[in-house]
């Protein structure tokens, strides 16, 4: 029942936001669009910062106006569309990180003709609530491909370490490191980019528990900082990593740290924008009702040269 | 007491306008060592813009404010502090949880050492603050412990004993005894009546207390609206026209007729 | 009043017990919940009896404790702080940013971070001092103002949002070891932050009970304005306290720094409460006046043995906050019953 509710409101909505888009499609040529990001970063993100510079390069491809905005709450995400939609903007790009807080705006914005695209986060989400496309990782997918590189490793008794407690997609991690992995798993809770408590707590762990073999880090930062605990605890665990850094990149390349997986977040925000304005200038629906993935990819010994220039430049 | 020589502080025609309102006018007034003089006066009559000028905290603009026979104009209480004039608030520049020697120290510590070493001489600032305390009558236990434990009427004593120990000759006493019970009331007036006459403190007290005032000082000032209602020396003065003053003189008199007549036409 | 009785009393009662004056102290009671804490942990969690965990937890409660001891000092002082947390990442940013991106040396980005440090303290005490506003909302005003300008500056002038690896620079090695080093007993690893930590609470306590600032400090916080009646340059003092927080904080920064060779831009937010936190715990009150600098250490080190005792004790990772969170009130309340105690029995 629900579920053809959903279908059918998502139905109209297409339907919808196709109608608006014929009866603007005159104008839409003569002045400069204007595309909103919203997303749930945390301000001071590097991560979020590569996503934000891959959708700055293809708003300057495709000559848009990019306005990015952020909040790390639901309801302030929700309040966020909300503002761009009172801008009549003529597309938005969003992370459904809280789709049950979202969906009241999104349907608005819906109602308006505002046609919307996800990314990043909502991979579950997106197609029941009428998105246009979804650019991302499906992070479920990511962890289980973690889980097959750590039976590929040896590993036995791993530490998943989650640095935000109760975000969605960081849990989708882990528990997909669980599903494939065979050994044993645990999560280990870190506060944000609290370094000296990350090297703490890890490093209580490995004391409390030696046997520990490996650990997987849910951001690139906290690599190093892990690397740095486990030498302090004068454990033998080793080290990958959720997506990159640039010191990540060169752990890597010194064989400290093992891998690390990237879901190419520049390309994830590069997508975003572009989906937006291939429909509303060629009314394209890329991935035709399927995601877009963006990763996993895995970036190892045997090409961290490759991408390390790259890395260092802020773009992957 | 006798009043002996030239007074320390002596007031002119002191007023003192806020804006357009005139809170005080034409003030005479004299103190001398080993004098207590008491101002009484009801609330707003005046007594604390008076005793704001002799402390310093605001300057008078009418009439003259001499000290030691020079006329002067303060604009900080510390210039009074440094002729001798010492105002006790009744906050008591008292800091409850700090210990009672820290407090009578405070802002004027004795240190030893050099440089970075330099430090509290604790031994010293105990010794003279037990000393002091005791040539007063007081005998703490501890001295260590918090001012705020002690009982209202031994935290004013502390507070008048420092004021004494660091240089004053005229003490402003500001209600010391209008938080107090009959005991505490009883120690602080003893005290105050000592500091006078055995230290030749000159002492303004400030209070609403007819009693009390009566107890220990040598002349009365009446303020009533801004201006001084009653000058009188304790000679020319019994308890019970200070009392009649106090409570309002003839006013009070309409007031016990009009209540009285009211009490009659209800009973009618 | 003095009677014979009562003076044969007090002649009785000089001779205090060591045991006594321990209680009467104002991080009392802090010292009891660090005891029941540690034995608490000590029978449930065997890890957490090794000198290992021990000094891990004493790392953990350091990089709480420092700038922890001067935000003690602040809080006897009478006042707040809630940007001491997010200035901690200015700091640092600022000297990582100096000395990439302005001058080429980390000595010179060091020595500038320190300025930065006193003078983020200044502007906050003459903020405080200028507006009469509670030191809560000036400080929230700035700790928010700092978060803004640490992404912003750091995007503007970096392009990223993290600052680049400054471990290959000239001077990295020295610095290091003078903030970040780290000795091994043996398998046990000990930082140096916790000797600093250790040494800045003793000169803290030294400060507050043997100097004339000292005796200041708890008097404006207790009764600021007795404390300027008798001649105390209350605005000079409260300025001052919040350079301290501020030099606290670049001794943090500065440790994160050549520990961690990067910073985050986003970093720093929620500290500050655990700051207060710890000085609360360890006897601070939050109305100001009392307090000491020895009880903000035995706080920290409170906080660093629940949150890593919940680790070797092997709890559920998911309950990881509601115990460390009734870990700290079952500190605290042990703490204010034994400090109840105390002052009673005087």
């Amino acid at each position: 029942m629900t579920q053809a509710r959903k279908t059918m409101v998502a139905a109209l909505c297409a339907t919808m936001s196709v109608g608006a888009f014929v009866a603007t499609a005159g104008a839409a040529q003569a002045k400069q669009l204007t595309i909103a990001m919203i997303t749930h970063a945390q301000p001071g993100d590097t991560f979020w910062d590569i996503i934000r510079k891959g959708a700055a390069a293809a708003a300057a491809k495709d000559d848009v106006k990019l306005i990015y905005l952020s909040a790390p709450e639901g309801p302030k995400e929700a309040q966020l569309i909300q503002n761009v939609i009172d801008q009549h903007v003529d597309g938005i790009a969003l992370t459904l990180a809280f789709p049950d807080a979202e969906a009241p705006t999104v349907k608005a914005a819906q109602a308006a003709g505002i046609p919307i695209v996800g990314f990043n986060a909502g991979v579950d989400q997106w197609k029941a609530m009428g998105l246009l496309g979804y650019a991302g990782q499906d992070e479920t997918v990511a962890g289980k491909a973690v889980g097959e590189q750590l039976n590929k490793d040896g590993a036995k008794n791993v530490i998943c370490l989650d640095q935000q407690q109760g975000a969605v997609q960081l849990e989708a991690r882990c528990n997909g490191i669980k599903a494939t992995f065979k050994g044993k798993m645990e999560v280990l809770y870190a506060t944000g980019y609290d370094m000296p408590t990350v090297k703490a707590r890890t490093q209580a762990k490995l004391q409390q528990d030696p046997t520990i073999d490996y650990v997987v880090t849910l951001g690139a930062p906290f690599a190093p900082v892990v690397l740095d605990a486990i030498g302090a605890a004068g454990s033998k665990a080793k080290v990958g990593t959720f997506d990159m850094s640039p010191v990540a990149v060169d752990l890597i390349a010194k064989g400290k740290l093992q891998w690390a997986i990237d879901q190419q977040p520049f390309v994830e925000g590069y997508e975003a924008v572009d989906m937006i304005w291939l429909n509303k200038t060629n009314g394209d629906t890329v991935g035709g009702g399927q995601p877009v993935l963006t990763g996993p990819f895995f970036v190892n010994k045997d090409n961290a040269a490759a991408v390390a220039k790259y890395a260092k430049a802020g773009t992957r | 007491m006798a009043s002996n020589g030239e007074p320390i502080v002596r007031l002119r025609g002191v007023g003192k306008s806020y804006a357009n309102i005139s809170a005080l006018r034409g003030v005479d007034l004299a103190v001398r060592e080993g004098e207590v003089t008491c101002i009484l006066g009801d609330n707003g009559a005046g007594k604390s813009t008076l005793i704001s000028i002799i402390a310093g905290l605001h300057p008078h603009d009418a009439g003259e404010y001499l000290v030691d026979g020079v006329p002067r104009r303060f604009s900080s209480p510390r210039e009074a502090l440094d002729l001798g004039i010492a105002a006790v608030y009744q906050t008591l520049a008292l800091v409850p949880l700090l210990p009672v020697w820290r407090n009578f120290f405070l802002g004027s510590e004795i240190v030893k050492g050099r440089g970075p070493l330099r430090r509290l001489d604790r031994e010293k600032m105990w010794a003279e603050t037990r000393d002091e305390l005791h040539r007063m009558g007081i005998d703490l236990e501890n001295l260590e412990q918090p001012v705020g434990t002690l009982s209202g009427g031994q935290r004013q004593v502390v507070a008048i004993a420092r004021a004494i120990h660091f240089g004053a000759r005229v003490l402003i006493l500001d209600e010391p005894t209008a938080a107090l019970g009959v005991a505490q009331s009883g120690l602080v007036l003893r005290y105050v009546s000592q500091a006078a006459r055995s230290q030749g403190i000159g002492v303004i007290f400030i209070t609403h207390n007819p009693h009390h005032a009566y107890l220990v000082g040598d002349h009365f000032i009446v303020l009533s609206r801004g201006e001084v209602a009653l000058d009188s020396p304790r000679s020319d003065l019994t308890l019970e026209s200070l009392m009649f003053q106090m409570a309002g003189g003839k006013g009070l008199s309409a007031l016990e007729h009009e209540l009285q007549g009211g009490r009659d036409a209800q009973r009618a | 009043m003095t009677t014979a009785v009562e003076t044969a009393r007090r002649r009785q009662a000089l001779p205090q017990s060591v045991w006594k004056k321990v209680l009467k102290r104002p991080e009392a009671g802090a010292l009891g919940g660090a005891v029941l804490v540690f034995a608490f942990f000590w029978i449930i969690a065997p890890p957490f009896r090794q000198l290992a965990a021990f000094t891990t937890v004493l790392y953990q409660a350091s990089t709480i404790g420092i700038p922890a001891v001067a935000i003690a000092l602040l809080m006897i002082g009478g006042e707040f702080d809630l940007s001491a947390g997010v200035a901690v990442t200015s700091i640092s940013l600022a000297a990582s940013i100096f000395a990439t991106h302005a001058v080429g040396g980390l000595w010179a980005g060091t020595i500038f971070s320190l300025f930065f440090a006193l003078a983020l303290g200044a502007v906050n005490g003459w903020l405080l001092i200028k507006t009469k506003l509670p030191s809560f909302l000036v400080t929230l005003g700035s700790f928010l103002m700092l978060q803004g300008l640490n992404i912003a500056i750091t995007k503007l002038i970096t392009g990223n949002v993290a600052t680049e690896d400054i471990s290959g620079m000239a001077g990295f090695g020295a610095l290091k070891s003078i903030f970040a080093a780290t000795f091994q007993f043996g398998r046990v690893q000990v930082s140096i932050a916790i000797l600093y930590w250790l040494a800045l609470a003793a000169i803290a306590t030294w400060i507050l009970l043997r100097t004339k600032t000292g005796n200041w400090i708890v008097a404006v916080g207790g009764q600021g304005d007795s404390a300027r009646a008798v001649g105390v340059p209350v605005a000079r003092v409260k300025v001052g306290l919040f350079m301290a927080v501020g030099f606290g904080c670049w001794f943090l920064a500065m440790h994160q720094l050549y520990a961690y060779n990067t910073v985050q831009s986003g970093a720093g937010i929620g500290s500050e409460l655990l700051y207060i936190a710890a000085s609360v715990v360890g006897g601070c009150l939050l109305t100001g006046g009392y307090g000491s600098a020895v009880g903000s250490a035995l706080g920290a080190f409170i906080f660093g043995m629940t949150t890593e005792g919940v680790i070797y004790a092997d709890w559920d990772a998911d309950w990881f906050q509601f115990f460390v969170g009734a870990m700290l009130l079952l500190a605290t309340v042990v703490n204010t019953w034994i400090r109840a105690r105390a002052s009673k029995g005087k």
